[in-house]
């Protein structure tokens, strides 16, 4: 998803990954990636995007999920996994950004 | 030995299927559709059967062993272990994301609101690592 980046596109990366663990995955990446921590899980909650016991040790997690907001912070498209093996397409998730209104 | 290449190609399959679907994690349309794997273990369970009830000789056994006890396996993570439970989002297309400031990599608050007006962005909630 690197080259969203350069489409002027900011993503956000929300895990409860500790900072350090968010830090060296962006410099694994080198991607214009944000990654955020959210480390009680407090707004992936707020979200609906909790995945409770979900963990390899049954700790909470978030579930995988992918959302594009529009400039003004609506909601534009949204992919929500139901297994912990799917992971968002780039490709889809770069249509849905190239398709926003402008 | 030529008798049994059934069975061989039976195991073949399944450990190409495995080392296929883990080489290739890293391809989406590969990693999205876990059934690919599923069906090579079926196929390779429906070769090693098949040579099983023409001679029932321990080569075909062995294949036919590992192949369904793979179906089984890969079944169970598939359909149980990866399963999440349907979810209840607050997030409709068409409505506004709810506001949210989280620390980002180096400790710096970031809010989604600092964008507004400016650029697009993909939110990606991801399990994490630990």
């Amino acid at each position: 998803m690197t080259e969203l980046g350069d489409q002027g596109v900011q993503i956000l990366a929300i895990s409860p990954d500790p900072n350090e663990k968010s830090q060296e995955l962006a410099q694994k990446l080198r991607a214009r990636y944000r990654f955020l921590t959210d480390q009680d899980l407090a707004v992936t909650r707020r979200y609906g995007l909790l995945h409770a016991r979900g963990g390899h040790k049954g700790q909470d997690v978030a579930r995988p999920a992918t959302v594009v907001l529009d400039r003004h912070g609506t909601v534009r498209w949204l992919q929500l996994a139901d297994s912990i093996q799917i992971r968002p397409d780039p490709t889809d998730v770069a249509r849905a950004v190239r398709e926003l209104p402008q | 030995m030529i008798r049994y290449w059934p069975a061989l190609m039976s195991v073949l399959l399944s450990v190409a299927a495995i080392a296929g679907y883990m080489a290739l994690l890293r391809v989406p349309a590969i990693r999205n559709h876990p059934a690919l794997y599923l069906a090579a273990f079926a196929v390779a369970a429906i070769i090693a059967g098949a040579a099983t009830w023409r001679a029932a000789r321990w080569p075909n056994f062995v294949a036919l062993g590992l192949s369904v006890a793979l179906l089984i396996l890969g079944g169970y993570f598939n359909f149980v272990l990866a399963k999440i439970p349907p979810a209840s989002t607050v997030l409709r297309a068409g409505e506004p994301a709810p506001d949210f400031t989280l620390p980002d990599a180096s400790g710096a608050p970031v809010s989604l609101a600092s964008f507004r007006e400016r650029t697009p962005v993909v939110l990606v909630f991801y399990r994490g690592y630990w």
